[in-house]
């Protein structure tokens, strides 16, 4: 028992590195702009606790910005991360089924956590305490982000431009590791396809319609492939 | 500034964030051993990555042939390692070296 822990810890430290390659810049660029608006430095890093998604972070900013209403916002921020309700459907039978710890890994959902959740069964015994270690770090680089921009930009010289890379870099090599236990790759042609055609119909919201068209091709064509075993 | 407004915001679109999250799991509880829930739960993962991929280069705000040559030139590297070696991290930090070398030292813009 003495032992699960730290191995459990180690391997989502080592999991989650290139995340906090990507979420630092990120929440630093995050709370840069949130200065702008001229409240206390304390408030980006708790944007980053309380809300924790970074493009609803980004859009809050011109929200306040303009002094929109709370039902505007909460309206704008459902349609911004609709998509996330396709990443729970993935998620759904290796989550806790009960429990506290079920409620912050739905809460910390994120794209990037969404990816390494379902890149790998972990090798170690306990999913869900490793599912949690990940979630929970990768927030906190999140946080620590959005702390470093708003707070200590002044203080830390830190040339963070390329960094932005790192998170695409991230996808690239899940999905690599994703298409190996794949046995009918072709969907991943379809994948691609619906981002072709959700840029060229509506290129500011392709990232959810494309998600949207992948899954309707899969509710369409329910069994003429199969996966792996 | 008003904090009490600026509090009220964050705590309305920390809600609509979670709801968007937690929907499937309230929605789907009695019917999670479903075939076709299984089989979206397996398939849809690998597609969401290569949407994601896209998504991640649209935000890189390629703008010119050399920045565009840069990405290839990065992106091929983290495909041959992953491919090669097969250590995540290696081919992240490799790719992702590469491409702040390209824009930090050589000011490819």
């Amino acid at each position: 028992m003495s032992q699960r822990v730290p191995s459990e810890l180690s391997e989502a430290l080592q999991d989650s590195a290139p995340v906090m390659l990507g979420y630092v810049p990120l929440g630093m660029a995050f709370g840069l702009l949130f200065q702008s608006l001229g409240y206390h430095w304390l408030f980006a890093p708790l944007a980053g606790v309380v809300i924790y998604a970074g493009s609803a972070q980004f859009m809050a900013v011109g929200l306040l910005a303009s002094g929109i209403s709370y039902a505007e916002a909460f309206i704008a921020t459902l349609l911004l991360n609709s998509r996330h309700i396709f990443y729970g459907l993935s998620v759904l039978d290796r989550y806790p089924k009960r429990g506290i710890s079920r409620w912050y890994l739905i809460f910390g959902l994120t794209d990037e956590t969404y990816s390494l959740v379902t890149s790998k069964a972990p090798r170690i015994a306990s999913r869900h305490t490793y599912y949690l270690y990940l979630t929970a770090l990768n927030q906190s680089y999140w946080v620590l982000g959005c702390a470093f921009g708003a707070g200590l930009q002044s203080f830390v010289e830190f040339d963070s431009r390329g960094f932005e890379f790192a998170l695409v870099a991230l996808f690239l090599v899940l999905l690599i590791e994703q298409a190996r236990m794949m046995n009918d790759r072709w969907l991943l042609i379809v994948a691609l396809c619906a981002v072709f055609v959700a840029h060229l119909l509506v290129p500011q919201q392709f990232l959810l319609v494309a998600i949207s068209l992948c899954l309707i091709t899969l509710l369409v064509r329910p069994k003429r492939d199969s996966l792996d075993g | 500034m008003d904090n009490q407004y600026l509090l009220g915001i964050f705590v309305v679109m920390g809600v609509a964030t979670f709801m968007t999250r937690l929907l499937p799991f309230v929605a789907l509880t009695q019917s999670q051993s479903h075939p076709l829930l299984v089989r979206v739960g397996r398939v849809l993962p690998p597609m969401i990555m290569v949407v994601l991929v896209c998504f991640g280069l649209s935000s890189l705000q390629i703008e010119s042939l050399d920045r565009l040559g840069l990405s290839v030139i990065a992106l091929t590297a983290v495909m041959t390692l992953q491919l090669g070696i097969g250590n995540p991290l290696v081919s992240i930090l490799v790719g992702t070296g590469l491409y702040t070398f390209g824009i930090q030292w050589l000011g490819i813009s």
